[in-house]
């Protein structure tokens, strides 16, 4: 662990993790056990999936934001930046290629989908595609990941649901203004799911390719458990989030919300 | 050298440390990791005679020191099973047990007939998950239902015969006993136990079944009680499962009087674990000086004789004929004894044909120390 930082509840990770940095591709996750390394504590049990936010081959490092929701991020969030963690990963289905999509790419966060966007529009800065980001969430503490999205260099529109920074909007706001007047060539969405199925219905309406990364509980994040399940869109069964996404086609998925 | 094989329904097993049905899939997701065959056996995830698609809404969560499941056993059915998945395992070398579930006792006889020489190791029938309507635990909370099912494969199967026992039972002793006389070869001690989590936010159950199967951890203090119980009752050989995580917690279950363990919940954490738990006993038993792993088979129970009527450790009772185990007449390698041919497990070549099987080799081979 590099450095490990937080406000309120929302922390960011800092961790030293060559070789999941050198593979780690954006949208994937890594599983991380919310004890240090070699502890025999079965207390938080569980890993924990985080997306990472940013990757770093070179340095070796990679980030993740989370928050504070229960047992095991409580225990995450009191080690120290010297402590060694245990981490599985890069895990699951990346983001597709953005050289290969046409038009500009809206980058759509909310809340903690935020910090995957950062992954997101790094790579695709680097593969040259127009990209812009909109994020949102309930109020500015929850806006984790903005800063490091805007550092990105891509033009970063922000509403929160308070207003207590950018318009008082959901985020499907601007996102609408923009399919409206044909700017959008392809939408990544990830945050809260209601969010994601009004992205996704919204990009249907247009007839703009639409990729969701999806939240779920898991147990083991690798396609065993079949804890993690997503309902298929227009058939019966599941996928899983963990080894079919996180990232899915939007119209493959069915959306709570 | 410890000898850690073991002779359970005439089978004899590399190690008594196997994988529990629903939390190893089909094998896949860990054979990249290392050879299936270094697993006693692979216990496959409940399979039915149709596809089961399993439950809608949240199906983990978190408890402390475990987890609540409510997958609904999801499951390809029997058929994907024989075509698709059995093949594979086989070429891995895996020795396999096939857990069944069904709506009906027709259901659980039908599965059992399509595995009849198919070269499975064993049957175990699963008569105990919580979280099915219909089926599951309605066999397993009562004597009858529990010994009917039991019987009715009985008659259609020459596999040996594994049933798995629910904790939700006022007297597991008496569900043993029962499936005992109706014909079972082996019981596993214990399926989860019935749970559930409320989101106080939400205000509602967190698991969109409502209640789900409690393991890990939490679990193992109930079910080494329920293995000791179990074992000090019946005749036929236990298999001891419940929180095992590590060398320690399966030398624990042996000494209970368990022949073999099942590894579930740890495998989610670690995919390793059943590997470090057969070496986990391994030293267990060099730094005791054991040789034989069934030298620590209930060990901690008071001399036969003295109380209930735990069978003497190492006799057989297996029904195949031929099948066999004399205990003193192995050698000192601890392979003799006549081996059928779905445990003469051929050290295989790690193939990797899984996308994403491959991909998880890739990143657990270096998963990183951060």
């Amino acid at each position: 662990m590099v450095a490990h930082e937080g406000r309120a509840d929302v922390f960011k990770l800092v961790v030293k993790a060559p070789e999941i940095a050198r593979r780690a591709v954006a949208g994937q996750f890594v599983q991380v056990r919310c004890a240090p390394a070699g502890s025999s504590s079965v207390d938080p049990l569980l890993r924990r999936p985080f997306s990472i936010c940013e990757i770093r081959p070179s340095d070796g490092v990679l980030s993740m934001i989370y928050r504070v929701v229960g047992r095991g991020t409580r225990a995450l969030s009191t080690l120290g930046p010297g402590a060694a963690l245990d981490l599985m990963g890069p895990l699951g289905h990346s983001f597709p290629d953005p050289a290969a999509g046409q038009g500009p790419l809206v980058l759509v966060g909310g809340g903690l989908g935020i910090p995957p966007m950062v992954a997101a529009a790094e790579w695709a800065v680097a593969a040259g595609r127009t990209t812009l980001g909109m994020v949102g969430a309930r109020t500015a503490s929850y806006l984790a990941g903005a800063d490091e999205l805007m550092a990105t260099g891509v033009p970063v529109t922000i509403v929160t649901d308070d207003g207590s920074v950018g318009a008082r909007a959901l985020v499907t706001t601007p996102l609408g203004h923009r399919l409206e007047a044909g700017l959008v060539g392809e939408v990544w969405a990830c945050g809260p799911e209601p969010m994601l199925a009004a992205v996704k219905a919204a990009c249907a309406t247009y007839g703009v390719p639409c990729f969701v990364s999806v939240e779920r509980h898991m147990a083991c994040g690798f396609g065993a458990c079949i804890g993690c399940t997503v309902p298929k869109a227009g058939q019966a069964g599941f996928y899983k989030a963990c080894q079919d996404g996180p990232v899915f086609p939007a119209e493959e998925v069915e959306l709570g919300g | 050298m410890a000898d850690l094989s073991v002779e359970i329904c005439g089978i004899r097993f590399r190690n008594p440390v196997w994988t529990a049905s629903g939390c190893y899939g089909y094998g896949r997701e860990f054979a990249p990791l290392y050879p299936l065959s270094d697993l006693g056996a692979i216990c496959v995830k409940g399979t039915s005679v149709e596809p089961w698609l399993g439950n809608k809404g949240t199906r983990v969560v978190e408890t402390p020191g475990g987890m609540l499941n409510a997958i609904g056993l999801q499951n390809p059915g029997v058929e994907h099973f024989l075509n698709v998945d059995w093949p594979w395992l086989r070429e891995q070398g895996a020795t396999v047990i096939v857990n069944i579930v069904g709506r009906t006792v027709d259901e659980y006889v039908e599965v059992a007939r399509r595995l009849e020489g198919s070269g499975v190791a064993a049957v175990e029938l699963n008569i105990s998950c919580p979280n099915v309507k219909e089926g599951g635990l309605a066999f397993g909370t009562s004597v009858s239902g529990a010994a009917g099912v039991t019987a009715a494969v009985r008659k259609a199967t020459s596999l040996p015969l594994m049933v798995k026992l629910s904790p939700n039972v006022t007297n597991i002793v008496e569900m043993a006993r029962a499936v005992e006389d109706a014909g079972a070869d082996a019981v596993t001690v214990i399926n989860t136990l019935l749970g559930m989590a409320i989101d106080i936010r939400r205000r509602k159950p967190v698991l969109g079944n409502m209640f789900g199967g409690l393991s890990g951890p939490a679990v193992k203090p109930v079910a080494l009680r329920m293995v000791w119980q179990v074992a000090g009752a019946v005749k036929i050989p236990v298999v001891g499962i419940g929180g095992i995580m590590t060398g320690e917690d399966a030398v624990e279950f042996l000494m209970a009087g368990a022949r073999a363990v099942q590894v579930g919940t740890a495998c989610f954490v670690d995919p390793w674990a059943p590997i470090k738990i057969v070496d986990g006993i391994r030293a267990f038993m060099e730094e005791q000086g054991v040789g034989r792993v069934d030298g620590l088979v209930g060990a901690a129970r008071p001399a036969v004789g003295a109380e209930g009527n735990l069978p003497p450790i190492g006799t057989s009772t297996g029904k195949a004929e031929g099948l066999s185990y004399a205990p003193g007449q192995a050698g000192e390698a601890g392979q003799a004894g006549r081996v059928p041919p779905a445990a003469q497990a051929v050290k295989p070549k790690p193939t990797v044909t899984n996308e994403t099987g491959e991909a998880l080799r890739q990143f657990l081979k270096d998963s990183d120390r951060a």
